[in-house]
């Protein structure tokens, strides 16, 4: 091919040895992208089958069947007051803890202690609460077992219990069942009655205050720039911030709340309140940016009649605009609340990483959030842990994908229906 | 006593109620009587009477919570029991804050001795402010609903003075956005400016000796080059090496070679693994994925690797990041024009020459708008790096060593009991403003080529 | 159907030759059982009402409707006596042998060089860089361009005007020296001086290719082309000389389609 003038030798074997190595190289890009696609769902199928796998063994937990003679060895426990309000109180004074610790002793030797979880006597007391004709006879308690025990038990692994587990194990004293707590307690040290509710109560909490702030805001600021906002200076700067905000680290929304609510206004810390206040300034744009797609969508024939019968613009915007809108406008706020509870950096920095114990009782009262949850778990060092991390995650990822595939419902079932 | 907002809330509604109910029977009763058609409709004079009651009082009730317990507080260190608190610090607040809590009702006794004999002065001032508070919103509920009241007439605009009422609370939505731009700019300006009175500006900016546990803001401890590089070694580097090609290898195939039905299938993949919340990424990166990594350095024999790994980290949000590069190469390409495509293929160009050679070219402003905008989140990422890259400021280029980040640091600096005023916390700030500005400008760079790009193909 | 037999109409040696084409989009057939030849002395134009089938007809004949999802062809096409729907055919090959010209001007977004050095370049068609000259000159020579962008061949060739363009565009298919030039409408975005470019640029380069034109202006057709096909619903309606159709035109569709009278 040194002569440029002369018509192509599309036959020769140069060109049929370049066009082989063109589709060669067709070949190798398309795999490149194939490669590119099935790195992402290998990425992902890796992380949910290790979280999936590590998890599941974090919704149960080892219990050490423990005989209790209430007879033999009576309580001092003035039965009248079980119903009342301290009813714990007054069971936790009457010496309940030696008397497991000591009925744990007897069935299981001396290594009892290591055996069963320091909480376990607190299972007890819920069951007399539950149950006062307990104390009159003898009964057999499944009690949770410790964390070492308990790790033992469900993976086999070697520690200094693992041989005492493996002896209970044959003696039928152990059974592995549904983890009761992890889903009615807050917080704790002790993996045995550690639990997600106090946290999940806490998200649920935050997301409410924040969706009641971000919500209406933000379709009012849609609504105001789509449908009434004159072209002027003001509109500029107020879409520009929207803009901007939408991308601003997470973290930065954190500085700002830590200054302004806490700091400034002096609101209540590491609570709800104040979580949500910052996560609603967060989730605003989002809203707003989707709201605005939204009403850009729907026709403008539908003003241009209502107009046309008299009404006025806001009645039209209203009675008209809004309604039509709001499949949209509710799929976007929908996904900005799961990416607002999924989020922790924002919650750091106001305090919600300290330990809580409680279930939270009030917008105003210290609470935690389930990421934070996850965070502060991960940083355990109780091997028990490290199983229900892996369960919050599935709890988390279980929440967020259902709201997102409610998203994905409305956006599918009103999408373009005129 | 401690006034109850929601309460309150809930008395004001019904207050707005009634008056509604009022406003619009009188204006229907003066109608009636005058013999003359109402120019707006009854209800419109309702919600004009109940507008006035309720957004004064709220608007009221809401400031004077904000700024009442700074006045309680006030007249509590006022009163002759509060002179022999300890002057400054942590102790101070903490006898505050457990005087408040049990004069608020929340805590049955006092934790602290000193703060026994703040509980009466406090619950005397909280009631004082409660009740002028209460007294206060009501008397401006009243006042504004009889104002209303008495402006009732048939020829009366009401449905416009109504919707200029809403219009009010459109543009007010609206502020709130440039409310918290501001906020976000002031009160990181305002801390930072505390902090450069103690740190000068450039030795933030380029010192590089990191090591603020000492506290003092002698030399030395607020260097910030380190957390740069840090940052951008984990966000800009690691990160998007993973993150571009893998992302723009997923668009490239899902719009150019996919059947629909992968595509179907992919697209929400992508969806779920942008849902997924950076904690569990930063779980994730440090549980599993830097544990191989180091296993790895040691063995091809590198044997000061560390378990928190740039490179851990890094890779990880590069993951996060793919479906974000992914969409915004998506969306650049599908914007080239079909034609250019045609013109390509019809020259007997392959796919693959088409896409590299004519569609790359062509969508790069688009694409790189998009890069800029992953990077600008990549470095504002927090959990990640805070779980996975570690907190010991190193400035290295290796990336099995543990380096540091502008967003770990702020976290670290803030976490822990310190007091608010401290260089360490102030510091935070200051790195936020960095932060902040570096983000902002990326945005703006990108958005403006992202913008530039779509105008030349509409 | 059409009068084929004519002996003024036989075409000795045809480049490209169709038969019994039918091109279905989906379930909806677009073009119902066309038989045509093209030669490279004569250029061919398509004309017919919009939605009629000449675009899709014309993609058959570089295979461009194999881009399309659900597009289906049956019958043959030659090209040199090669079917070009044949699996041993070569689309990227078969597509710089046929080259196309669209309705509207799509220049890359490069420079004037780099548009007409495309189609050379990834055919490998010029090995060195004065090679590469030579066939970029040559070509925008061909089309009447290069006097108008000698100077500025480094600039973008989305700078250029809209007729200048499509010029170009005419050049970039020139310049893989094809044997057949597809042209879908191709002045239909220009203004009249464009057009008449245009026009002198087909009679120049008629000849030395063969060339279709698709056309919505009668005139046009009656100027630039020595046969034309009439298409209508799918099915082609009448060929003949240029000058035969709009004088004589044997078939009542043909006569109310160039009188005006529908379409
Ligand atoms: N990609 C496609 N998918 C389905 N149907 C198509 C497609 N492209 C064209 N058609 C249909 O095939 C028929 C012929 O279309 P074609 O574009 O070939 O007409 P045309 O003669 O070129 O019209 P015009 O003069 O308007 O360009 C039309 O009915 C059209 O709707
Ligand atoms: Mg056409």
């Amino acid at each position: 091919m040194t002569n440029p003038t002369s018509p192509t030798d599309w036959k020769g074997q140069v060109m049929q040895k370049r066009i082989a190595g063109r589709y060669a190289a067709e070949r190798r890009f398309k795999l490149f992208g194939l490669i590119a696609v099935l790195l992402s769902g290998a990425f992902l199928a890796f992380l949910l089958i290790t979280m999936v796998g590590n998890g599941a063994r974090g919704f149960t937990y080892t219990h050490v069947s423990v005989p209790i003679d209430f007879k033999a060895m009576p309580l001092n426990i003035d039965k009248d007051r079980l119903d009342d309000a301290d009813a714990d109180q007054v069971i936790a004074n009457s010496g309940l803890s030696d008397l497991v610790t000591f009925a744990a002793e007897e069935a299981l030797g001396p290594d009892a202690a290591k055996l069963i979880s320091e909480n376990a006597w607190k299972e007890v007391r819920t069951a007399i609460k539950d149950d006062p004709e307990l104390l009159n006879g003898r009964h057999v308690f499944e009690l949770p077992a410790s964390s070492a025990v308990d790790i033992a038990a469900k993976n086999g692994t070697k520690s200094d219990v693992s041989a005492l587990a493996a002896q209970l194990k044959q003696d039928g004293k152990l059974s592995t069942g549904i983890h009761w707590p992890f889903f009615r307690n807050a917080d704790a040290t002790d993996p045995a009655v550690a639990g997600i509710w106090g946290a999940l109560k806490g998200s649920i909490l935050t997301i409410l205050i924040a969706f009641a702030i971000a919500f209406p805001t933000g379709v009012l600021a849609a609504l105001y720039l789509e449908e009434f906002a004159p072209k002027n200076r003001l509109t500029d700067w107020i879409e520009v911030s929207i803009n901007n905000l939408a991308a601003v680290p997470s973290i930065i929304f954190g500085l700002l709340a830590l200054a302004v609510f806490i700091n400034w206004f002096g609101f209540c810390q590491a609570s709800a309140l104040v979580g949500g206040m910052t996560l609603a300034l967060m989730t605003m744009p989002v809203i707003v940016i989707a709201a605005r797609n939204a009403i850009k969508a729907v026709p403008p024939s539908i003003r241009d009649a209502a107009l046309g019968i008299g009404a006025s613009p806001v009645q039209v915007v209203f009675h008209h605009v809004l309604p039509l809108a709001l499949p949209g406008i509710l799929t976007g706020t929908i996904i900005g609340m799961a990416r607002a509870l999924g989020e922790t950096a924002p919650l750091l920095l106001i305090g919600m990483r300290a330990f809580i114990g409680d279930v939270p009782s009030g917008l105003c009262s210290p609470s935690t959030v389930l990421p934070m949850q996850i965070f502060l778990w991960s940083d355990e060092v109780d091997r028990g842990f490290v199983e229900k991390t892996s369960a919050a995650i599935i709890v988390l990822l279980f929440v967020l994908l259902s709201m997102n595939a409610i998203a994905i419902y409305l956006r599918n079932k009103f999408e373009k229906r005129w | 006593m401690t006034f109850n907002a929601a309460a309150l809330l809930l008395l004001v509604a019904g207050l707005a109620l009634i008056g509604w109910l009022a406003g619009r029977a009188r204006s229907v009763l003066l109608a009636h009587r005058a013999g003359n058609k109402l120019h707006s409709r009854p209800q419109y004079h309702g919600w004009y009477v109940a507008l006035w009651l309720f957004a004064p009082a709220i608007l009221f009730l809401t400031i004077w919570s904000a700024v009442s317990p700074a006045l309680v507080t006030n007249t509590v260190l006022d009163s002759p029991a509060a002179q022999n608190l300890p002057q400054f610090g942590f102790e101070r607040a903490a006898i505050l804050a457990d005087a408040r809590a049990v004069a608020q009702g929340k805590q049955d006794i006092v934790r602290l001795e000193k703060s026994a004999p703040l509980v009466r002065p406090y619950v005397q001032a909280t009631r004082q402010y409660a009740l002028i508070g209460i007294s206060a919103m009501f008397a401006l509920a009243l006042a504004g609903g009889l104002y209303a009241f008495t402006r009732i007439r048939p020829e009366f605009r009401a449905r416009s003075r109504v919707e200029k009422i809403v219009m009010v609370a459109l543009i007010l939505a609206s502020l709130v956005a440039i409310l918290t731009t501001f906020g976000i700019v002031l009160s990181l300006l305002f801390e930072s400016i505390r902090f450069f009175k103690l740190v000068s500006p450039s030795e933030l900016l380029f010192g590089t000796q990191w090591n603020p546990q000492s506290g003092a803001p002698v030399k030395d401890t607020f260097g910030g080059i380190p957390l740069f590089w840090g940052t951008v070694l984990i966000g800009a580097i690691i990160a998007m090496i993973v993150a571009i090609p893998i992302g723009m290898m997923t668009a490239v195939y899902l719009t150019q070679y996919a059947k629909p039905v992968v595509r179907k299938w992919v697209k929400p993949l992508l969806e779920i693994l942008a849902g997924v919340p950076t904690v569990v990424y930063g779980y994730f990166a440090a549980l599993t994925v830097a544990p191989m990594l180091r296993e790895f350095a040691v063995m091809i024999g590198i044997s000061n690797a560390s378990t928190e790994s740039a490179l851990a980290a890094g890779i990880v949000m590069g993951v996060m990041i793919i479906p974000f590069v992914s969409s915004m190469a998506d969306d650049s390409i599908n914007a080239v024009p079909q034609s250019m495509r045609d013109g390509s293929l019809a020259l007997g160009a392959t796919p693959n020459e088409t896409i590299r050679q004519v569609l790359i070219p062509a969508a790069l402003p688009g694409v790189m708008g998009g890069i800029l905008l992953a990077v600008s989140r990549a470095i504002g990422e927090t959990m990640i790096v805070v779980m996975a890259a570690g907190l010991s400021a190193n400035l290295t280029a290796n990336p099995f060593s543990s380096v540091t980040t502008v967003t770990a640091q702020i976290v670290k600096l803030l976490t822990g009991d310190q007091e608010f005023d401290s260089a360490k916390t102030l510091a935070a700030f200051a790195l936020g403003l960095v932060l902040f500005t570096v983000t902002l400008l990326l945005n703006i760079v990108a958005l403006r080529i992202v913008k530039k790009y779509r105008e030349a193909y509409d | 159907m059409t009068d084929m037999t004519s002996s003024e109409l036989y075409i000795a040696d045809p480049k490209m030759t169709a038969q019994n084409v039918n091109v279905f989009y989906g379930e909806k057939q677009a073009i119902k059982n066309v038989s045509i030849d093209v030669s490279t002395d004569l250029v061919t134009a398509f004309i017919g009402p919009s939605g009629c089938g000449k675009s899709t007809f014309l993609r058959t004949l570089n295979r461009m409707n194999d881009t399309v999802a659900g597009a289906r062809v049956e019958g043959k096409i030659m090209l040199e006596g090669e079917d070009i729907y044949a699996p041993s055919m070569d689309v990227v090959q078969l597509r710089a042998r046929v080259g196309m010209v669209f309705q509207k001007p799509n220049p890359f977004p490069k420079s004037i060089y780099d548009n007409v050095a495309y189609g050379p370049r990834i055919h490998g068609l010029a090995p060195s860089k004065a090679d590469m000259d030579v066939v970029v000159e040559k070509a925008l020579t061909r089309a009447g361009l290069w006097d108008e962008v000698k100077d500025r061949l480094g600039e973008s060739g989305t700078a250029l005007s809209g007729g200048q363009q499509q010029r170009l565009c005419i050049a970039r298919a020139i310049a893989v020296d094809p044997e057949v030039i597809l042209m879908d409408e191709p002045c239909s975005a220009l203004d009249p001086i464009a057009t008449a470019k245009i026009e002198e640029l087909i009679h120049d380069l008629r000849g030395k290719f063969a060339i279709v034109i698709v056309t919505h202006n009668m005139q046009q057709a009656a100027r630039v082309s020595q046969r034309t096909a009439f298409f209508h619903l799918g099915t082609l309606v009448e060929y003949g000389k240029t000058t035969d159709i709009f004088t004589n035109p044997k078939q009542e569709r043909t006569k109310d389609y160039i009188t005006g009278r529908y379409g």
